[in-house]
């Protein structure tokens, strides 16, 4: 194993004795540091880091090919030998869902005839764009994703993004035509969640495990959330939807809950962003509460979704605008 | 025409280091995911940082290694300067070490490198933690330091193998 032996002492490449080179980007390297850790939002860093997910993008999706088709050969190889207990997995899943089927159709006939209704006011549609995994930050402390679709299709910063097992991430890196996901176990990932069957209203914390945390500041509810139930996000803050799957509770401490992501980061492709506009309250309308606060008024109904903040918005706003009536009238009396 | 192609020849092998380093870089960026994710991707940028620090720096100059660390920071999404500080700090320690190294056993370099890689993750912990301002969990960065240290020697041998026949080869 002599492979750079003795005989190599001498005659191996160059010598460098330049150690004010390696001082000076040492030390540009720190200033550096300091100064995206002081200003990690500036400008410049985000442009920097937005020019390299450009430039990059080419050469990462030439590279997720061979890639992808290499995954697909092993996969074929490993499910081959899993093909009883997947089948018998699967079966049972299927015989679940389609009792889900079943529910779903009575509900589908139970919300047409509610959307009949004078009150019922039609939600702004989400339009998903669709996208191909084709990075990943595969440090210990960085855990994101990069997807082959950026501003030309759409996507902006802070949409949340989708695969087939629910949440898992936020745009954060916008280029031309890729984008930067933050996945929910980063360190920096923080994501208003409710949790479902208690009511409970938190923020799921990364904490660059495979399990986040849910952060439970109001403490009166916190004892209230029990293993396993379910987590979504509660759409409080008005940029994330309400209502995408996130995990389930697995463990509840004095502090905080910790969530089983239903998103399997290793497996996932495909992503979907979902472009979400949250219900804006007209201009005339001014007095009416903030577009935060129907959201955080919405648990109420556990099944809500992005009807209920709309409805909530037009009850709230009624008083508001007979007061605005009721305004012009008092100077008339006046003379 | 034959002495301009001559050049050519030379810059790519100077400059294949480095490559190699942007190579490794975009490695660690895409979904490789070994074994359905069961195993983290190996820092290539470190092995190649540390290799030629250790015997060939005029190869891989700090310039190079501050871009190879600056881009992994671009295409990782973390803090400005991270990377290139410990690669930077590897290549210091490869250098200031270069007298006992030179000439020993691989198993010996081997050591060297498992020494650095440690060192480098305790500086990354510590920097990580301090920032988050929680202590991080160690598990995942060990098993990726774990995966680079394990993979060393086929890499070295692979590089050193190239350095010799392309790279130096006159």
């Amino acid at each position: 194993m002599d492979v750079l032996g003795k005989e190599g002492r001498q005659a191996f490449g160059l010598r460098s004795n330049s150690h004010v080179g390696l001082l000076l980007f040492s030390l540009v390297s720190l200033i550096l540091l300091l100064s995206s850790l002081y200003a990690a939002e500036a400008s410049v860093f985000k442009k920097a880091r937005e020019t390299a997910l450009e430039a990059a993008s080419p050469v990462l999706k030439a590279l997720s090919g061979p890639i992808g088709w290499a995954q697909d050969r092993i996969g074929d190889v490993g499910d081959y030998f899993r093909v009883l207990e997947q089948n018998k997995a699967l079966r049972e899943e299927n015989a679940a869902l389609r009792q889900w089927e079943d529910e779903a159709r009575s509900l589908r006939g139970v919300i047409s005839a509610l959307q009949e209704l004078d009150v019922y006011k039609q939600p702004p549609e989400a339009k998903p764009i669709n996208a191909l995994v084709i990075g990943e930050a595969n440090e210990a402390y960085a855990h994101s994703m990069i997807v082959n679709a950026g501003e030309i299709a759409g996507v902006a910063r802070g949409l949340a993004a989708v695969d087939e097992r629910g949440m898992i991430g936020r745009i954060v890196d916008v280029s031309a035509n890729a984008s930067r996901i933050l996945l929910l176990n980063d360190i920096q990932s923080r994501i208003p969640v409710f949790v479902e069957g208690s009511f409970v209203e938190g923020l799921l914390v990364g904490r660059s495990t495979s399990r986040p945390t849910i952060a439970i500041t109001m403490l009166a509810d916190g004892d209230k959330i029990q293993p396993g139930q379910r987590v979504i996000t509660s759409g409080a803050g008005g940029v994330l939807p309400r209502g995408l799957a996130v995990g389930v509770i697995e463990k509840v401490t004095e502090k905080e809950a910790i969530v089983d992501l239903s998103a399997e980061y290793a497996r996932t492709r495909m992503v979907r962003i979902i472009n979400y506009q949250f219900p804006q309250v007209e201009p005339e309308e001014a007095d009416a509460p903030p577009a935060d606060a129907p959201a955080a008024s919405a648990p109420t109904s556990a099944a809500a979704t992005a009807p209920a903040p709309a409805a909530t918005t037009r009850a709230a706003t009624a008083p508001a605008q007979a007061a605005a009536e009721a305004a012009p009238a008092a100077p008339d009396e006046g003379d | 025409m034959s002495s301009r192609a001559e050049n050519l020849a030379r810059i790519a092998r100077l400059a294949a280091p480095t490559l190699l380093g942007f190579f490794g870089v975009l490695l660690l960026a895409s979904p490789l995911r070994l074994f359905e994710g069961q195993v983290a991707t190996p820092i290539i940028p470190l092995v190649v940082v540390y290799f030629w620090s250790l015997y060939s720096p005029g190869h891989l100059p700090a310039a190079s290694i501050f871009a190879i660390g600056l881009l992994q920071d671009l295409l990782s999404g973390g803090p400005l300067g991270l990377w290139p500080a410990v690669y930077l700090a590897v290549q210091y320690v490869a250098i200031s070490q270069q007298a006992y190294f030179l000439g020993r056993e691989v198993h010996v370099v081997w050591m060297g490198f498992a020494v650095a890689a440690i060192s480098v993750s305790i500086m990354l912990w510590l920097f990580m933690s301090l920032m988050s301002a929680t202590l991080l969990p160690l598990g995942g960065l060990a098993m990726q330091m774990l995966t680079t240290i394990a993979v060393y020697p086929l890499f070295a041998i692979a590089f050193g193998d190239f350095h010799r026949r392309v790279i130096i080869e006159v």
